[in-house]
């Protein structure tokens, strides 16, 4: 048998499209190709995707007014910086501005929000997603005259710790046993968040389908 | 895109594919029972994908880039089944052979 | 019976408990759509969710392994090395399970600090599970992995699947790392956690499960090695070749570049191109080799693993991933009818295969047939097709009344979420979960009941072109 094979292969010209070994090193090289490429690709975007780089602002924008705007040369929607608004109030060096979105992280994953949010799409969809919830026209529509906080942070964080007290419709939003210095902390890193470029995710946000 | 763009293109891309697979399955049935008519069956599933992504062409507001993407793929899924088959076929007797 | 396939039992009983526990779960996520109250503030969608998400990646991984182990021994003609290890590794990895399913249950978060990201939940989507389970998690695949090569390296022997087996097992350990960080950037965490999730169900998973098969597929078609291993690297280079940029279709919209919605969308096109190949050879497996199918019910959901793969994930991965539709459907119930369906195609299909080929050695018979199967067979496919539908209809009309017309807001949410169609198919969704539900219990009643004697005479075989 062997030795058939072994004749026949040496009167063979060209590849042998049957033999495993082709498609071993197809495999091998392909996944390597692609890897290589992913590494590339990966290093610029760690570039793009750190704080302060091109797409995701330094954790002291939470200081100034956030906005989303329509840009016709990227066709997206995309994060507007403004003028200075200080969070609670209080304008926040980088330093508190980054313990404060660290401590809103910790709270966001201690919690478990995303099993039941989505940011930037990513999680569970039982609750609305969080992306640009900070610009959520609810807030001063609904939310400040229902708390009676003259102000959006404000009214978030009284919702955030007793979610359970307000009406929601339909889905309701548990008691999650945040304290206020948590709350605080998850409303700064909402705001900060707000900021990041996506690429235009959520498209037209805030605008019905009538105003577009 | 408008909204009901985006309904109409997303099951326009989803029947593409679905109409290859359905290629791809008659196609493969037909060769296997030796049944022309199946494997008839077989290539109007796939002119059918391609009426679908000429549709996708012209008439949804995609990009040109994904248009073409969508064109091209039509046109492997043309190719893929035949291809597969005989090559499963020669795969089969070499290894006969070899016993 | 090898030591390790005795193993392979424990592993694979453990899994199919976890299904059953996944499946309980998923019918109470299901229901708080439909009673919203339900449980208020006593047990949250999120920790039910939780569960269903964590017990789907534990159960599809203990029958992994379950598999590796029973063929393992056959393929390299030895018994595995570090047997003790592994049996005892097995009863860490389900106490760990027990244990942080309970906290889960009963304690379900804690403050915002370091302490309980360790010790009760890190709350980023399929590693919730604290830090300390992580690790146990870590040894568990180190034992796993030293088994295999172990092995390997005594038996001085390698085939062509071992070594694809034992060069995946490196990336899926080493991605899994990424359970531990908690970075303060949503961006940099969620742009590795990608590689985690990503790397493991669409491509070391897919690699693992397709070497599973190529065992499957020569022990119960009597496909020859060589055919089998031809066509492993073909899947190899195919799956790998398009979905390691495939990845890219995550980088749309978490703050990456722009450049991925063009390489993302790009090669995730490419995605359902190979699994149409797969479709063709399962049709021509199931032709050429039906004569020599000693195990039925094996046979047919290893066919129903390529076809559940095409559509699950092909058909409806391709509707939603050009970004111009992604933009839209992202994150709402379109990507879970996806997800659902894609799971069941290429996993659970092939999985159930192997549970099938390890009751027929048990029952020690020579054709393995039955009713009870064909019922759970037809139960499963049902209610997953039932279930994905149900999802894609209430997702469409989330993404057309909450994100393209309402404008993605949280009153455009709360609007879609009680538009009619969302609701219909939300109840759908339940109705055909409860019957899938059933297909389960069947399995369980099939898997445990030992097959009649007095088998029916094969069918003619057919005659190939």
């Amino acid at each position: 048998m062997k030795l058939e094979g072994a004749a026949t292969r040496g009167t063979r010209t060209g590849l042998d499209l049957t033999d495993p070994n082709f498609w071993r090193a197809g495999a091998i090289s392909t996944t390597l190709v692609m890897l290589v490429v992913l590494a590339f690709l990966s290093i610029d975007s760690m570039r793009v995707i750190s704080v302060g780089g091109a797409h995701v602002p330094r954790y002291d924008v939470v200081n100034q007014h956030i906005g989303y705007r329509y840009d016709w040369s990227r066709r997206a929607d995309v994060p507007v910086i403004g003028g200075a608004e200080p969070l609670f109030g209080v304008t926040l060096t980088e330093a508190q501005a980054t313990a404060l979105v660290r401590e809103g992280k910790l709270v966001i994953q201690s919690r478990a929000c995303m099993d039941c949010h989505t940011f930037f799409g990513n999680g569970a969809y039982y609750g609305p997603d969080l992306t640009k919830s900070w610009l959520d026209p609810a807030w001063p529509q609904i939310w400040m005259p229902m708390t009676g906080k003259p102000t959006r942070e404000e009214a978030m964080v009284a919702f955030l710790m007793h979610p359970d007290q307000y009406p929601t419709w339909n889905r309701r939003m548990p008691n999650l046993r945040l304290s206020e210095r948590e709350a605080r902390a998850t409303v700064t890193y909402l705001k900060w968040m707000s900021a990041i470029d996506t690429n235009g995710f959520p498209a037209n946000f805030g605008q019905t389908h009538a105003q577009q | 895109m408008t909204p009901a763009a985006l309904i109409e293109t997303a099951l326009l891309l989803g029947v593409l594919v679905l109409a290859g697979g359905g290629y791809g399955g008659l196609y493969s049935v037909g060769r296997l029972r030796a049944r022309p008519a199946l494997v008839r069956a077989g290539w109007v599933c796939w002119v059918a994908a391609f009426a679908v992504a000429l549709v996708i062409a012209v008439a949804t507001p995609l990009e040109a880039g994904w248009k073409l993407l969508v064109l091209g793929s039509a046109i492997v899924y043309a190719v893929i089944p035949p291809v597969t088959w005989r090559y499963l076929e020669r795969l089969h007797v070499e290894a006969e052979r070899g016993r | 019976m090898y030591r390790s396939q005795k193993l392979s039992l424990r592993y694979f009983t453990a899994a199919i408990v976890l299904f059953g526990v996944m499946i309980l779960f998923g019918l109470l996520s299901a229901l708080y759509y439909l009673y919203p109250s339900m449980l208020f503030n006593v047990f949250n969608f999120s920790t039910s969710k939780i569960l269903h998400i964590d017990t789907l990646v534990i159960w599809l991984l203990m029958a992994f392994m379950g598999a590796v182990y029973w063929y393992l021994p056959k393929e390299l003609g030895r018994e595995i090395e570090g047997m003790w290890l592994a049996e005892a590794t097995f009863w860490v990895f389900c106490a760990v399970v027990a244990v942080v399913a309970l906290v889960f249950v009963f304690v379900q978060y804690g403050s915002a600090s370091e302490f309980s990201l360790w010790f009760i939940n890190q709350g980023r989507k399929y590693v919730e599970a604290p830090r300390w389970a992580s690790i146990g998690v870590v040894a568990v695949m180190l034992v796993f992995a030293y088994n295999v090569i172990g092995t390997a390296v005594k038996a001085r022997k390698m085939t062509g699947i071992m070594w694809v087996l034992v060069l995946d097992l490196i990336p899926l350990l080493l991605v899994y790392l990424d359970a531990f960080p908690a970075p303060t950037n949503l961006s940099v965490d969620l742009y590795w956690w990608w590689w985690l999730v990503h790397m493991w169900v669409e491509s070391t998973w897919e690699v693992l499960i397709g070497c599973v098969m190529a065992l499957v597929l020569m022990d119960v078609m009597g496909t020859p090695r060589r055919i089998v291993e031809a066509w492993l690297y073909i899947e190899v280079m195919l799956v790998l070749g398009a979905g390691i940029l495939g990845l890219g279709h995550h980088y749309f919209w978490i703050g990456t570049p722009r450049y991925w919605l063009g390489i993302g969308g790009f090669f995730s096109a490419l995605e359902p191109l190979p699994l149409l190949g797969m479709v063709v050879h399962s049709i021509y497996d199931a032709g050429m080799h039906r004569m020599k199918t000693a195990n039925r019910p094996a046979f047919f959901w290893i066919t129903a693993e390529a076809f559940g793969n095409f559509i699950g994930a092909g058909v409806w991965g391709f509707m939603m991933t050009l970004p111009q539709i992604n933009l839209f459907s992202h994150g709402t119930q379109w990507t879970v009818s996806h997800g659902h369906f894609a799971f069941y195609g290429a996993y659970v299909c092939g999985v159930l295969a192997v549970f099938y080929v390890a009751k027929q050695k048990i029952a020690g018979v020579d054709f393995l047939d039955g009713r009870a199967w064909r019922w759970s067979f037809a139960l499963f496919n049902f209610g997953m097709v039932g279930m994905v539908m149900g999802l894609l209809i209430s997702g469409m009309a989330q993404a057309f009344y909450g994100r393209a017309i309402g404008g993605s807001t949280l009153m455009a949410f709360t609007q879609a979420s009680e538009n009619p169609w969302f609701l219909a198919g939300m109840y759908a969704r339940m109705g055909f979960g409860v019957i899938f539900a059933l297909g389960y219990v069947v399995l369980v009643y099939d898997l445990l009941t030992a097959p009649r004697r007095a088998l029916v005479a094969q069918p003619a075989p057919l005659e190939p072109a």
